[in-house]
């Protein structure tokens, strides 16, 4: 009996390990879980990393910022107001039923009803359907960014979300809090169906054996995400092998990474740009273009990247990050102490000020630390600055307030595209149509205005740049802002994963695409 | 004043002090690190405090005898390129006015409470000691957000970093008194039956020289020794305060912050950061706490009449 259970057991053993020489698992350590896996509830970072791995994108971003079709394989511009997607054939959802133009129709209008995605999809009139593979994306007015909104259309499968669940709740209900049948069931076309989760705790993923991508190099058969939100901890479950890959890596922590002979760090810029604005409605002398000039000169903004960033960031002189529509290669950052001092003189303030300023703690990497070093990079040109740091928690009531002359921001563009900085950032604050819900340093210029607004429904693409960086121009001549730098992704990984070809500047790593050696 | 010069150099206070090594050389410590701080401009070889003078791209230098060290920066310098030395002295300064003003304030608050509830009893204590539980059952982090919400309010974000020293003494103050006020009113109930407070009442002495001249010496080793744990805890409230927006400002660090700071970069290799900060810390902790322990045994008359 006991012989029979050995050479069972062995049988078992070697049965075992024969299956698992084909399956790779991917063990992953982000700081913060998915909130759901319906991709409607949350517009946020964590979310679409989410949705790329279990749906698929009309088309995605590459890692030049070019469009990739993936459930759309082409597309045709029909008039201003109208484009045609091509659908691809042959597509089967998690739950076996077969992609159509149905299931992109439905997306769409649940999108438009999506409490946070509502404002993304306002231009949008709707979706038409020509035939089974194709559709006709309509906008209200031209809008040139029709494509950029396409990666944000994740087909849901609408057999699937039809119907009522056992609590009566019509299946594709979008709650923000409680139960609904799409927080904890999916059914997309994503490389990866979700076969476990705990919220908070774990959540596996199990790759779809019908999934359309046979091209895909990715060789991930089973993932496991794990969130880990102390940064110390994520780096070390990192180093100790417990997890394979981790994000973000705090840059104290690069160094140590780097030497690990076990594990890699990578880097990508991202297009977060951080910025100081400089209050005119409360300083009559932020009102002078040379004292805005003089302060941007006085930051030395490679220096705070080299040192308090350690490389981390890319700098910046513009809002709008490299491979954007707008950047504009002439706006290189200015770092010239002697240059600042002399603007202070010729505007007559060559005895300097005291102002006051106010930066959030815990929002932006190290954003404490760079807003000291801002205080004694202006203590060079006399310009006394009072700073107080605070939780995030606290920050943005304060911010909004305008309760202090500078007030540090952070800004993503939703849209992957240099008008949204503008819309936000730099345009004349109007509370009605919510231009320059940001700009808490009222800067105002009607050129600048007229130029975003112009380039929202410029449907030719070559003329629109031109106009984007136009603006870029303007507001570096005008020192708007005080520009940083665009914050990196960091991601650390073991050695025999290629992560580099999965990494891009929306910090959404198509872990579908992943290798492992 | 003579007369007092001569009382004191007779006294048991002097004589066992001079017997004890520990308690000498602990006050010898306790008078430098006071002086060092009170002295901080002259002492120091660069002003943290004042950010022209500071260069980022002089942060994380390691300290002098290490290889990438600058003989400028003796113990190395934080992260935002200050001279590790002198932020050391001028947050030594701040921590001990900080620490000793907030304990100052609990003590008197806390001890004529604490007289007056175990003393006279009765209605008097019972509302006393209710204040003081609904005193405690306030997180200090209330009464701070609280309190400097107001004087936020009251004088802008400009003024708040001169006024942020007192603030801090009031808020550490305040929330932490009953922990005095407790500790006496015990002390004051044993005491107030004894036959030297019964002969004094006897005698026709009136009830304020009773409390002041008789039971408080009687309950001051307590006091003491709370005293010297408080400071150790107002100097960690304040680093506390400090991380949360409420305290000093950043550009400002005392001991605590500066030894927050610095945590972050522990497991980096910039340990300097924290631990140099962290060393005056504990030394500056520990002299207060072995002189208290001294004082204890003398003022306690118990021992007194043993030895």
């Amino acid at each position: 009996m006991k012989k029979m259970m050995i050479v069972l057991l062995s049988v078992l053993l070697i049965a075992a390990f024969g299956s698992l020489a084909g399956a790779k698992t991917l063990k992953v350590g982000l700081d913060a879980d998915p909130v759901s896996l319906d991709p409607h509830v949350q517009l946020s970072g964590g979310m679409l990393q989410l949705s790329h791995w279990v749906f698929d994108p009309l088309v995605r971003w590459t890692q030049k910022m070019t469009f990739e079709p993936r459930l759309a394989t082409k597309w045709k511009r029909i008039d201003d107001l109208t484009m045609r997607f091509y659908l691809r054939k042959g597509v089967k959802f998690h739950s076996g039923n077969p992609f159509t133009a149905k299931d992109v129709k439905f997306t769409v209008e649940r999108l438009k009803k999506s409490v946070d995605f509502k404002g993304l999809f306002e231009p949008f009139a709707g979706v038409k359907i020509i035939d089974d593979h194709t559709v006709d994306i309509t906008t209200k007015k031209p809008y040139a960014l029709l494509l950029n909104m396409a990666t944000y259309i994740f087909p849901m499968d609408s057999k699937f979300y039809s119907g009522k669940d056992k609590n009566g709740q019509p299946k594709d209900a979008i709650v923000k809090i409680g139960p609904s049948f799409a927080l904890n069931h999916e059914s997309g076309t994503g490389p990866f169906k979700v076969t476990y989760r705990e919220q908070g705790v774990k959540t596996v993923f199990e790759r779809f054996a019908g999934y359309w991508d046979k091209k895909s190099p990715g060789n991930v058969t089973k993932m496991i995400l794990t969130p880990i939100k102390e940064d110390a901890t994520r780096v070390a479950a990192l180093l100790s092998g417990d997890v394979d890959f981790i994000s973000p890596v705090p840059p104290q922590d690069f160094m140590r990474i780097k030497r690990d002979a076990n594990v890699n760090l990578f880097t990508y810029p991202g297009g977060r740009i951080i910025t100081v604005q400089m209050n005119e409605k409360r300083r009559k002398e932020f009102r002078d273009v040379r004292v805005r000039q003089a302060i941007v000169y006085a930051i030395n903004n490679a220096g705070i990247v080299k040192t308090i960033m350690k490389g981390t960031a890319t700098v910046a002189g513009q809002q709008s990050p490299p491979g954007y529509a707008g950047h504009n290669p002439a706006c290189k950052p200015r770092y010239d102490l002697k240059k600042a001092r002399a603007l202070m003189k010729a505007a007559g303030l060559e005895k300097g000020f005291t102002c006051t300023m106010i930066a959030p703690n815990n929002r932006y990497v190290n954003d404490e630390k760079i807003a000291q070093a801002v205080v004694s990079m202006l203590a060079k040109i006399n310009i006394k600055v009072n700073l107080k740091t605070m939780p995030k928690a606290q920050y943005w009531d304060e911010f909004d307030a305008q309760v202090a002359d500078m007030q540090m921001i952070g800004w993503h563009s939703d849209t992957e595209d240099s008008g949204n900085f503008s819309e936000f950032l730099v345009m004349c604050p109007n509370k009605k149509t919510g231009y320059g819900q940001y700009n808490s340093g009222n800067y105002c210029n009607p050129e600048v205005d007229k130029l975003t607004l112009a380039a929202q429904s410029e449907t030719n693409l070559k003329k629109r740049a031109a106009m984007l960086k136009k603006i870029e121009k303007i507001l570096y001549d005008d020192a708007a802002f005080i520009p940083f730098h665009w914050q990196n992704h960091s991601y650390g990984a073991r050695k025999n994963l290629m992560v580099k070809p999965i990494i891009n500047t929306m910090n959404f790593p198509y872990f579908g695409d992943l290798v492992i050696k | 004043m003579k007369a007092t010069w001569q009382r004191f150099k007779s006294s048991y206070l002097l004589y066992s002090f001079r017997r004890d090594k520990v308690a000498m050389a602990s006050f010898a410590v306790l008078v430098l690190l006071i002086l060092t701080g009170l002295a901080a401009p002259l002492v120091s070889p660069y002003n943290p405090y004042d950010p022209s003078s500071i260069d980022i791209m002089n942060s994380e230098l390691p300290p002098a005898w290490q290889d990438a060290g600058s003989r400028a920066f003796l113990l190395g310098t934080d992260v935002q390129g200050r001279d590790m030395v002198s932020t050391m002295i001028y947050g030594l300064r701040l921590s001990i006015l900080i620490g000793c003003g907030a304990v100052t304030l609990q003590a008197l608050i806390g001890i004529f409470i604490g007289l007056i509830a175990g003393y006279i009893g009765g209605k008097v204590d019972a509302l006393l000691m209710r204040l003081a539980d609904i005193q405690l059952s306030f997180p200090y982090l209330m009464v701070a957000i609280f309190i400097s919400a107001i004087f936020q309010v009251a004088f802008g974000i400009g003024r708040y970093a001169e006024l942020a020293v007192p603030l801090l003494i009031v808020i550490i103050g305040l929330s932490e008194w009953p922990v005095y006020a407790r500790t006496i009113r015990a002390s004051v109930i044993g005491e107030k039956n004894k036959e030297y407070v019964e002969a004094a009442r006897v005698i026709g002495l009136n009830r304020r020289l009773i409390m002041v001249r008789h039971i408080l010496p009687n309950t001051i080793t307590s006091v003491l020794v709370i005293s010297t744990i408080q400071v150790a805890n107002a100097v960690m409230s304040e680093a506390a305060l400090s991380f949360l927006g409420l305290g000093m400002p950043v550009t400002k660090p005392s001991l605590g912050s500066l030894i927050r700071s610095g945590f972050e970069y522990i497991f980096s290799g910039s340990w300097w950061i924290t631990i140099f900060p962290g060393i005056l810390l504990v030394i500056f902790v520990l002299v207060i706490n072995l002189l208290g322990d001294w004082l204890r045994d003398v003022l306690n008359p118990k021992l007194y009449k043993g030895a």
